[in-house]
């Protein structure tokens, strides 16, 4: 059968339209029942603030920190961790991409399989080694509101979450130098620049939709991250917790789970990620343009 | 500056990119590295650049080897063919990129850069980003930017080569003029015979990272050494012919199935001098061979392409399973498949060892190559 070229794209936005209803109906649900007392599909049984109350008091009890805490946890460890990955990625890429030395190439097919490697079988071993940092005084758990690096910190955890991302962020970041042409950087040398200066004062700003794509990509990461924290922090709500934990809280196996609360919280650590991906769903959409062009 | 190279070599993994080459540019110099693509020319001025290190041999600025140098010691400007400016900043801030490394002070900057720009007539785009300039004008500021730290000496790798034909013609002129004022010694790296031999003072012509001939341009052209050289220097090429070399009756003759012509004494007896062997190849430019009337012609041919050039007309022709161009003044007088007699002209004819493949007319370069 012959489509005409009409219905082509009416085909087409039906395939889009579809699905995202299906997906935007998930949100509007979560809407409806964080204001309702009860629901009845998206009908709502009596309209109420009620399930809101955790932005102004602790639903656990007084010695619980508040939300505000732990958003400012979760917003720590995504910033750290998108620091650390777009700084270590965009040097390591460079010299990937631009210098030679031994063992160059293993490096690169190393950065790959760890990319590719499942995190969740290191967990233990990353236990015993996050235990042994919290024996280190000051760094272990002294820095203040970070906790510190080990375990049960927003440091510690936020150091493991770099792990698991810079291979990667390497990988991604080596395409996007990879794009540069040589001649810019060796007309740079030759003007007089050291490596160092022809890095940050020539590739790097001509990079930028690469470390923006990064940077949010990584932030995103972290912000929604659940297995990590989990695994890492002790108690869902305690002093070093962050919002996936404390969403987890709410849903108990004890206590019958107030859903139009989870509602709320879930609606609430959603928020800051879409109004970040309105302004930046450009330069994400670039991760996937520059990061393709990998190759050895 | 006067630039010396000894012996330089550079390989790339197995590959032999520059083997044994031997080069003085004097000081004030215009020369231009020659040859195909792969050659060997690009990888010769990176090492000049101080990009490249060479694998063997030296680089010598004036007395001081400066192998181990890096780029920002050499004092060199160097333009590339992508112009490789650097998109995030105007032109003026990509022309005072290397005297702010120097860390030259703001007014001083601000004049010299604009006094290059000036000197480039891009004085007025100053606050332009390069994607807002044309080819001819990104090609100025890249010139400006290799100019405004007066270096010793300049590097060109093939800057024209993005150029629209009217553009290249009139950058040619430009940059050769100048070159001239300036004085600095400058190395051009091109593919195009026609730019090198317009404006460099002297050729070197390379290939397979060989350096196959280094001289004027004219000597290059009018005498060439090598078989390559004489086929890669002129448009429309040099025709070659296989030939028998023979001496008789007190003169020198080439002969071939279709064709014996008498060639002059001094040729013929330096050519015996540098052991000629019976079977050469024999060079003609197209513009040394003429249409003449049938009493005078060496010999016939059967015209096989008429391609109008405007002031000349290039005219191939057939004969004896061989092809030949010759230039003649235009509008050629004949048709497609009409018989004519051709003349070469005898103190125009190129000899070559087809074994060596070097010119037989050159005096030391006889069988010992």
């Amino acid at each position: 059968m012959i489509i005409r070229p009409k219905v082509k794209p009416v085909l087409a936005y039906l395939a889009l339209i579809v699905p995202s209803t299906l997906v935007l109906l998930g949100f509007l649900w979560l809407l409806i029942t964080s204001f309702s007392t009860r629901t009845e599909g998206l009908r709502s049984l009596g309209w109420t603030l009620h399930n809101w109350r955790f932005l102004w008091e602790s639903p656990f009890g007084p010695g619980y920190p508040s939300v505000w805490r732990i958003t400012l946890n979760t917003l720590l460890m995504s910033l750290i961790m998108t620091v650390i990955v777009v700084v270590v990625s965009s040097m390591t890429g460079y010299a990937l991409a631009r210098m030679k030395f031994p063992g160059r190439k293993s490096f690169l097919s190393l950065t790959l399989i760890l990319h590719a490697f499942p995190s969740v079988t290191l967990l233990i071993p990353i236990y015993f080694v996050l235990l042994w940092i919290t024996k280190i005084p000051f760094i272990g758990r002294g820095v203040p509101l970070l906790g510190g690096f080990g375990y049960n910190t927003v440091g510690g955890v936020a150091l493991v979450m770099v792990a698991f991302q810079l291979p990667f962020g390497i990988w991604i970041m080596k395409g996007f130098f990879d794009n540069i042409s040589w001649d810019m950087e060796r007309s740079a040398l030759i003007d007089g620049a050291s490596r160092f200066k022809v890095w940050w004062q020539i590739i790097m700003p001509n990079i930028k939709p690469g470390v923006a794509a990064l940077s949010v990509f990584s932030f995103l990461t972290a912000w929604n991250a659940y297995l990590i924290p989990l695994t890492f922090m002790v108690g869902r709500s305690g002093k070093s917790a962050v919002l996936s934990l404390y969403l987890q809280n709410f849903i108990s196996e004890s206590v019958m789970t107030e859903w139009n609360a989870v509602a709320a919280v879930g609606l609430f650590q959603l928020i800051p990620v879409v109004v970040f991906f309105l302004f930046t769903q450009e330069a994400l959409l670039n991760i996937y343009g520059g990061g393709k062009k990998g190759g050895v | 500056m006067k630039i010396t190279l000894e012996a330089l070599c550079k390989l790339f993994g197995k590959v032999k990119a520059v083997d044994n080459l031997n080069l003085e540019i004097r000081d004030g110099e215009f020369v231009a590295l020659l040859g195909p693509s792969g050659c060997g020319k690009t990888t010769t001025l990176l090492m000049l650049a101080g990009i490249y290190k060479p694998f063997s041999g030296s680089i010598r600025f004036g007395e001081k080897v400066v192998n181990h140098l890096i780029p920002k010691e050499r004092n060199i400007g160097m333009v590339f063919q992508s112009y490789a400016l650097y998109p995030h900043m105007s032109a003026f801030d990509n022309i005072s990129y290397p005297l702010k490394l120097k860390k030259v002070h703001k007014r001083e900057m601000k004049k010299r850069v604009q006094e290059t720009a000036d000197m480039m007539g891009i004085g007025e785009l100053l606050d332009r980003k390069p994607a807002e300039l044309s080819g001819g004008q990104q090609q100025r500021v890249a010139v400006a930017r290799a100019l405004v730290k007066e270096p010793a000496i300049l590097l060109f790798d093939e800057p024209l080569s993005n150029l629209d034909a009217k553009l290249r013609l009139r950058m040619r002129g430009e940059i050769k003029r100048l070159q001239e004022s300036l004085g600095v010694t400058s190395v051009y790296v091109t593919h195009d015979q026609v730019e090198a031999m317009t404006m460099a003072s002297r050729i070197a012509v390379m290939n397979y990272g060989v350096l196959q001939t280094y001289g004027v341009p004219n000597q290059l052209y009018d005498h060439p050494d090598t078989l390559f050289v004489a086929g890669f220097i002129g448009a429309p090429p040099m025709n070659f012919l296989e030939m028998r070399f023979e001496e008789r009756d007190n003169g020198f003759y080439l002969k071939s199935q279709a064709l014996e012509i008498r060639i002059p004494d001094e040729r013929g007896a330096l050519a015996k001098q540098n052991d000629v062997p019976q079977r050469v190849t024999m060079g003609i430019r197209p513009e040394d061979i003429s249409v003449v009337a049938e009493r005078d012609g060496d010999f016939k041919a059967e015209v096989y392409l008429i391609e109008p050039l405007g002031r000349e007309d290039l005219v191939t022709f057939r004969f004896d399973a061989e092809e030949i161009r010759a230039l003649t003044p235009a509008p050629f007088d004949g048709w497609t498949g009409e018989t004519i007699c051709l003349k070469l002209d005898k103190e125009k004819v190129h000899l070559f060892n087809p074994e060596t493949r070097f010119s037989v007319l050159k005096p030391g370069n006889g069988g010992s190559s």
